[in-house]
């Protein structure tokens, strides 16, 4: 059985040294967000995550989700769990206390949220859906709607769901078929079948809020003609309980790869009743504020999944003896040497840690931006901040998940062929960890999303909000030499990631298959580049403590010079790749695939 | 020879029409039969934007006067043109007073609109009508290009070859010569287009934006389209033209047939809401918000952008074959307007070439109708119409499946109604860069710039570029071309393009991109390489000519500053606009702008009057709106050329060229004097005095800190000599330095999507 640990240690460490706490509590609300504030919520959810989430998640995925007559029920223990979970007020960690939540940061938020993704991944869809579903009544939704929902969803009483795919519609959301009518009272009736609609139907919470993107009859084609509708399972009453039920089913389960414990459902809507949600036609709007912060959602669990595998393959490292080091005996005692010793076995290790660790700091910088985007004040740091954010969404979203797919096969080779054994657990991380590069918009669509949306918007503004700090940084830190093994190499990467930039949008301007077909690459050399600037300043942060008995500065150092020279080097041959162009995706005849 | 004009009626046409032969510096008589009413006219123009006049020089040729008691000022007049009310008694009765006065040989012409020549000179006898024509001028007459002229059958062949010089070389029009039909040749065809575009926008069911649409860039017509236009020009013009065409056309004119009266405008000219001029038309703005009227009720409600799907087709045959409303009414319109058009040559005009240039140059089409049927088709048309039922024009028939133009051997021809292709013609001495690439091929070029042999041994360099804003390209193509001049490829370079502007400017999308990533080492390359290619077209062993037409602004007016000289088309719009998007000029604007300034005649001594102007002008960046303003603001120099012709302008700046290769030398690097330090307090404290008035914002003191520094020459003092080198170094310093601004990186932004500087 795999086991967790919450990396608290390392948590803290980019809460405090790398994300900036002082512009946290700088924002209208958060005054008071010191560490005595947050190491115990962080303490409480390790714990609620180790001891709660963690022992479900394997038994989750051997039974599944059932269905019979439309009802659906999850594995064992679920229910006890979602209910501790809600009744710990986990669901409404960064919801606003007016609708009953916790009000804490999102930087706080995000930081619980990957260590839900580590213990249990299935179980983390339910809560997760229901705060996407949240945010989006929350900003677009009408007064009376957010009185009626946003507490119930909050307090997990009530979960929610997004409902978008359609059989013939999935990133071309302009193919949507489900319609919506007009009814006399002021509601609308919603007709057609939506797929893939994760925790559709379950039997954790009293009612599921849907939210359901539909065409009125008179809407215009493509996207410019869709409109969100709040689907209630059951029609509240007036006193807003569950009531009547409305014509909305769970048709079937999907049987999928992974996340087994996650009801993802075919839903079928039938004359339902529902409500119009922010303007008509104006659905894909609010649909992408719920998709951006959704999206960075995703690129958590990748982190999570990347952290859980990292630390059972050491583990198992440790304990597994076979062999002998290649450069002389290690462990004279015991019959063979610890796997640990072995240069490929430390490099696979090396690997996971750099990914997950580079990713956590990259995380809770993005989500403090997104705290300020979210809170501050001035109108132009607010900008700022969001620039940053929209920016950094696609490649934190594509590149966490690769990762997270690529370390948990990584920790399942650690285990050899053990690993493929069901009972080490190694190979349900694989499982779960490969959906995340799929929903919530394919990794090629987040790249394309970056090259075509973010790098051009403004003339390059959203970049500026990378370009410039970490220009700043590298020139403040240039002529430091105990900095030198991190600047060099940030500082070439970032020349590269310049160069690239600029080469893919003037080849953009003349051609969009061009930037489609570097895409893919530029989105890894940026995040490779976005998360050497990370190390370069968790370096930074750890050469203020020499004195350190506890080897963990030393070891974040020791990992820094790692990424430095084992893997930023792939920005090279990335490169490389985006200046051949994309002439030989183009030439290549369609028949001869 | 026309040495002195008169102008009688100073309406909205005459006036106008007083003031381009002004602006061609010729002095004009303006009667009016209102007193006063010609001097009140010049008044009211000379505050007018668009300007009628070039500069305030030319309203000082405008002698005004009262049709009643003044008419011996027109004694001494060459030519005569009346713009009187559209009434040919009261025109007839002038011209029977005019016989009095006129000298003999002189010329006498109507700008009518609407009434036949013939009737114009009935019962006036011979003599008048040997001396008398139509010239029919397009409203405003200073920028609208279309002369048409039409001549009696006893014209005389010296007056309309004398009034047409005139009017091409003088007024810068290209005269078209139109037969003695209603409507001549634009309105006709135009009239009959706006018909369609409204009977049929009423019949389809479409929306005012849908129809705008339509009848905008699908077919080269500017996004007015038909019901944005009707609001220009006023919609109670309509039921006039109409009454006029039906008067005047035989009642089985397919214009006649299509008369209609619809309700719901004739309602709105009841009350008031005639377009623009009135209480709002079919658009409006209410509270900032654009409004549109519902064609069906009259109602308002909210403007906006169409989303049907043939609007997004951007190939005019696609959209009028497309099932939905919009690609319906598109081919009904379309074909209403064709087959008008083909039904119409030899009647009103003797060629399609003349059909198209009229619409062009009167309506500001991109093409005109028979261009517009070669590019859906000559056959597609002719089908069309069979397939409606509808007759085919006989000239249709007759091109069958071939195309009313062709470029044969290099060379553009028309079909003509004898069934053959001829060359379209072009007026003597006219030289057009379009015909030159049609018949060779660029000595080199990229994707930007290209360089022509324009022959006599002159090249002429062609920018290209989208608004042909100044890209690495073109100075690439700049260096390589001063190079290849140097080895003796040519004798002399002329810089000329034929786009609608000769060049908006560095593009600053390119060096904002560049900023946004840091990438700062690229953009200095881009200043010093810019710096590098005006100098290299000032120090080049041979002439320079510049020949604009259209706006030179930012870098664009920097080239024309680094020439040797400037034969510029009367509408060029000229100015260092750099501060608009938080910069200064980078590209030797500043150090020329000096230099100028200080080398004026009748400039007071001293470091800081050449300081001070140049300063004034580049930190409100002030724009010349014409050529001859650009001469009094030294962007051009005193001895530069206007050329009032915009086809005659690549000749003149050749001939220039030519006429300075004899023993030409490249101008010396010069030195300046400047006052330094104490003269950019000095601007400083004019710059602190703007903002106290609530002039100048935030940002602006600290684009003019930048610009103070540069124009005052750094760290010197006016005792000892700056260089250029200096200044120029200072100019790319106070760019690199401003471009990291945020307030800049905000203005440039702002100009891009909005096209509006933001004054932050």
């Amino acid at each position: 059985m795999p086991t967790y640990k919450a990396p608290l240690r390392d948590m803290r460490f980019v809460l405090n040294e790398i994300a900036d706490p002082a512009r946290l509590r700088g924002l209208p609300g958060f005054e008071e967000m010191t560490g005595d504030l947050i190491d115990p919520v962080l303490e409480e959810a390790a714990r609620i995550c180790e001891e709660i989430l963690t022992p479900l998640n394997r038994s989750g995925d051997e039974e599944g989700c059932t269905i019979e007559n439309g009802v659906v029920r999850t594995p064992k223990g679920f229910k006890a769990a979602y209910d501790a979970y809600s009744e710990g007020g986990w669901g409404g960690l960064s919801s606003d206390p007016e609708d009953g939540g916790q009000g804490l940061p999102q930087t706080i938020g995000m930081v619980v949220q990957e260590m839900v993704c580590s213990a249990n991944l299935a179980f983390g869809m339910y809560p997760g859906l229901t705060h996407g579903a949240y945010a989006a009544i929350k900003k677009h939704g009408s007064d009376e709607q957010k009185a009626l929902y946003l507490p119930k969803m909050v307090n997990g009483e009530w979960s929610g769901t997004m409902c978008l795919t359609e059989p013939q519609c999935g990133t071309d959301l302009g193919l949507i078929r489900t319609k919506a009518v007009p009814a006399d009272d002021g509601s609308y009736r919603i007709t057609g079948n939506k797929i893939f609609i994760s925790a559709g139907e379950h039997d954790l919470a009293a009612n599921i809020i849907h939210l359901v993107l539909a065409k009125l009859p008179d809407a215009p084609p493509g996207t410019r003609g869709i409109s969100l509708f709040v689907v209630p399972k059951f029609l509240p009453t007036n006193e807003g309980k569950p009531g009547q039920r409305n014509g909305v089913v769970c048709t079937a389960l999907e049987h999928k790869m992974g996340i087994k414990a996650s009801a993802t459902c075919a839903m079928s809507f039938d004359d339902a009743k529902g409500w119009l949600v922010g303007k008509p036609h104006q659905g894909l709007r609010a649909m992408f504020t719920m998709m951006n912060a959704a999206r960075l959602g995703v690129g958590v669990q990748g982190l999570g999944l990347a952290e859980v595998s990292y630390q059972n393959a050491v583990a198992y490292a440790r304990d597994r003896l076979q062999g002998r080091g290649i450069d002389g005996v290690k462990a004279k005692d015991k019959p063979a040497d610890p796997i640990l010793v072995h240069p490929d076995v430390r490099r696979m290790l090396l690997t996971m840690r750099a990914q997950a660790e580079g990713c956590r700091a990259l995380c809770a910088i993005t989500a403090t931006e997104l705290d300020v985007a979210t809170r501050h004040p001035d109108p132009q740091v607010k900008q700022d901040a969001d620039d940053f954010v929209q920016l950094m969404t696609p490649i934190i979203k594509a590149m966490f998940t690769d990762f997270g797919w690529d370390a948990t096969a990584t920790g399942m080779q650690v285990f050899g062929g053990h690993g493929y054994i069901r009972d080490h657990g190694m190979e349900q991380f694989v499982r779960d960890a490969r959906i995340a590069q799929l929903y919530e918009g394919t990794n090629g669509i987040q790249a394309l999303d970056l090259v075509g949306r973010k790098l051009g918007a403004h003339a390059g503004r959203y970049l500026r909000s990378f370009f410039h700090p970490v220009l700043a940084y590298i020139e403040q830190h240039e002529e430091n030499e105990a900095m030198a093994d991190f600047i060099l190499p940030l500082s070439k990467a970032f020349g590269r990631l310049q160069q690239a930039t600029a080469e893919v949008a003037r080849r953009g301007m003349g051609d969009p298959f061009e930037a489609g077909a570097a895409a893919t690459e530029y989105l890894r050399l940026f995040g490779l580049t976005a998360l050497a600037w990370m190390w370069a300043r968790m370096a930074e942060a750890a050469l203020q403590h020499p004195e350190d008995t506890t080897g963990f500065y030393k070891a974040k150092l020791a990992t820094a010079r790692f990424y430095m020279q084992r893997m930023l080097p792939q920005t090279s041959a990335l490169v490389a790749c985006i200046m051949a162009g994309g002439e030989t995706l183009k030439q290549f005849e369609d028949a001869a695939f | 020879m026309i040495r002195k004009v008169g102008v009688i009626g100073a309406g909205v046409m005459g006036a106008g029409i007083a003031a381009q032969v002004a602006n061609a510096g010729v002095p004009v008589v303006l009667l009016d039969i209102i007193p006063g009413g010609a001097a009140k006219a010049v008044e009211r123009m000379l505050r007018a934007d668009p300007a009628p006049f070039m500069g305030r020089a030319p309203a000082r040729l405008v002698t005004t006067g009262d049709i009643g008691t003044d008419l011996a000022l027109l004694a001494d007049c060459d030519w005569i043109c009346e713009a009187i009310i559209e009434r040919p008694d009261a025109k007839r009765a002038l011209y029977a007073k005019l016989e009095a006065v006129r000298k003999p040989g002189s010329v006498v012409s109507s700008n009518t609109s609407t009434i036949p020549l013939a009737a114009l000179t009935e019962g006036l006898g011979d003599g008048f009508a040997a001396d008398f024509m139509v010239t029919h001028f397009f409203n405003p007459p200073r920028y609208m290009r279309l002369l048409e002229v039409v001549q009696g059958p006893r014209t005389r062949a010296e007056a309309v070859a004398m009034v047409s010089a005139f009017g091409d070389q003088r007024m810068g029009k290209t005269v078209v010569r139109c037969k003695d039909t209603p409507g001549f040749i634009a309105n006709r065809i135009g009239g009959m287009w706006m018909q369609s575009a409204i009977n049929n926008a009423f019949e389809f069911g479409l929306t005012v934006e849908e129809a705008d649409a339509v009848n905008g860039r699908p077919m080269g017509i500017p996004k007015t389209g038909v019901f944005g236009l009707m609001d220009l020009v006023g919609i109670d013009l309509g039921p006039h033209v109409a009454a006029s065409m039906k008067a005047t056309l035989p009642a089985e004119d397919p214009y006649v047939l299509g008369l209609r009266e619809h309700a719901v405008i004739t309602r709105m000219i009841a009350e008031g809401r005639i377009g623009r001029k009135g209480k709002g038309g079919f658009y409006m703005r209410v509270k900032g918000q654009k409004l549109a009227m519902e064609l069906g009720s009259g109602e308002y409600r909210p403007s906006a952008k169409p989303t049907l799907e043939s609007l997004a087709l951007r190939n005019l045959r696609e959209l009028a074959e497309h099932p939905d409303r919009a690609g319906r009414y598109a081919k009904a319109v379309l074909l209403d307007m064709m087959s008008y058009a083909a039904s119409l040559v030899p009647e009103i005009a003797d060629t399609v070439a003349d059909v198209d240039a009229a619409m062009r140059l009167g309506y500001a089409w991109k093409y005109g109708p028979f261009e517009l049927i070669d590019r859906v088709g000559a056959p597609w048309l002719a089908q069309a119409l069979r397939a409606a039922g509808r007759p085919v024009p006989a000239l249709l028939e007759q091109v069958g499946d071939r195309g009313f133009y062709r470029v044969q051997d290099g060379v553009l021809e028309f079909f003509g109604t004898d069934g053959a292709y001829h060359p379209v013609p072009r007026a003597e001495g006219v030289v057009l860069l379009a015909d030159i690439k049609r018949r060779s091929q660029p000595i080199t070029k990229n994707a930007s710039a290209s360089l022509w042999d324009v022959g006599d041994g002159v090249a002429c360099l062609e920018f290209h570029s989208k608004m042909n804003a100044l890209d690495p390209d073109i100075l690439a193509l700049i260096g390589k071309a001063v190079a290849m001049g140097k080895k003796g490829a040519f004798k002399a370079l002329v810089i000329h393009n034929e786009g609608e502007q000769f060049s908006v400017g560095a593009n600053i999308g390119l060096a904002l991109f560049a900023a946004n990533i840091a990438a700062w080492g690229e953009i200095e390359g881009m200043i010093e390489g810019g710096q590098k290619a005006m100098r290299a077209l000032r120090e080049a062993p041979f002439p320079v000519v510049g020949a604009p037409s259209g706006m030179a602004l930012g870098g664009g007016c920097e080239v024309l500053l680094h020439c040797d000289a400037v034969e510029a088309h009367a509408e060029t719009y000229v100015g260092l606009v750099e501060v608009g998007v938080g910069l200064i000029p980078g590209w030797g604007g500043c150090t020329t702008m000096l230099r100028r300034w200080s080398e004026a005649p009748r400039m007071p001594k001293g470091p800081m009057p050449a300081v001070a102007k140049a300063f004034e002008m580049i930190s409100t960046a002030q724009v010349a709106k014409s050529a001859a303003e650009a001469k009094e603001m030294l962007f051009f120099r005193p001895t530069d050329g206007v050329v009032m012709n915009r086809d005659r302008l690549l000749a003149a700046a050749k001939a220039r060229a030519l006429a300075m290769v004899e023993n030409y030398a490249p101008p010396a690097r010069g030195t300046l004097r400047l006052p330094g330090a104490t003269g950019r307090a000095a601007l400083s404290m004019a710059v602190q005095a703007q903002v106290a008035m609530g002039r100048a914002t935030p940002h602006d003191v600290v684009v003019c800190e930048h610009l103070a520094t540069t124009l005052t020459g750094g760290d010197t003092d006016f005792i000892v000599e700056t260089t250029e080198d200096q200044v120029l170094k200072l100019e790319r310093q106070g760019f690199m330095a401003l471009l990291k601004t945020k307030g800049t990186l905000a203005r440039v932004e702002h100009m891009l999507e909005t096209g509006r500087p933001l004054r932050n």
